[in-house]
């Protein structure tokens, strides 16, 4: 099973009814076979901007991230069943991934143009594009095509 | 009359010098290709012992690798971190700014645009500004003096 993230924005609740919230959504996610590694409170504060959600104009949230893994398959209903529940505002799911290996290339990018890879790439395929053409000192006399 | 004879004669005289240089001239040449000519014959002991050999050295005007900075510090950008990613946004509309303006190298400028753009849309940093919060942290880069000229 693949490792997921939840980004969670509930409304602006009493602690019980915070509680009973992240229960449920916490609930839904084993109810689906997945499994919670981690949950983390990411405080309540005023948002960067106003979100109406469900009839309602929201001002300040309370942020929550869980971590679980659980079959792909089962996201879209989970998704479904969190765009269905009143208490949260922003729900998103993103997958985590490793960050792959690489090299910096800012020495690369910062070279002259004629000595970048991509710019070099670009030249060639110009070159490639480019329709023979008719050398006027072949010694005819005459233009070989139709003008 | 007499006057003219002594020129002549001081002339001879700086020729005949002239030819004497020349014969000297010769003959170090042909003593200096035949010193040559041993010193060429295959003994690598004999050139490895000479100090006037050039020494083979790395290229000592190349410019030392240039690396932006978050692949110096061996940072991955996350779209919690929001403190960080708010250094790559505009105060006065909230944009990101391009590449010629932060520094960054292709893949880390397209991971903080990803990361920005995933913070905003879990309402964790605002677009149409910077959050006032992070206004007066360091700066990292300054979009008035971009690295690189402007794309328009």
């Amino acid at each position: 099973m693949p490792s997921y993230e939840l980004f969670l924005v509930l409304r602006q609740m009493s602690r019980p009814e915070l509680v009973s919230a992240l229960k449920r959504t916490a609930e839904s996610i084993l109810d689906k076979g997945g499994i919670i590694r981690r949950l983390q409170n990411l405080g309540s504060r005023a948002l960067p901007y106003k979100i109406s959600e469900q009839g309602l104009v929201h001002r300040e949230g309370t942020y929550f991230a869980i971590n679980f893994d659980a079959a792909p398959a089962k996201i879209s209903d989970l998704k479904e069943e969190f765009g269905r529940d009143v208490d949260i505002i922003r729900r998103n799911v993103y997958k985590m991934e490793e960050p792959e290996k690489y090299e910096c290339t800012l020495h690369e990018e910062m070279l002259p143009p004629a000595y970048r890879k991509d710019v070099q790439d670009m030249i060639e395929i110009a070159k490639r594009k480019q329709k023979p053409k008719y050398n006027y000192n072949s010694g005819l006399d005459y233009y070989p095509f139709q003008k | 009359m007499f006057k003219l004879t002594k020129v002549i004669a001081q002339n001879a005289s700086a020729l005949s010098g002239i030819s004497k240089n020349a014969r000297l001239l010769s003959t170090a040449a042909v003593r200096y290709s035949s010193s040559t000519a041993t010193t060429n014959s295959p003994s690598a002991n004999a050139i490895d012992s000479n100090p006037d050999e050039p020494i083979q050295i790395s290229n000592p005007f190349e410019k030392e690798r240039k690396v932006c900075i978050l692949c110096k510090h061996n940072i991955t950008p996350d779209y919690k971190n929001v403190k960080l990613l708010s250094q790559f946004q505009s105060p006065y509309t909230g944009r990101i700014y391009g590449r010629h303006i932060t520094g960054l190298c292709k893949q880390k400028q397209e991971d903080v645009e990803k990361a920005i753009r995933r913070a905003q849309h879990c309402a964790l940093m605002p677009t149409y500004h910077k959050d006032l919060e992070f206004l007066k942290d360091p700066k990292l880069f300054d979009p008035e003096k971009p690295i690189r000229p402007h794309k328009y």
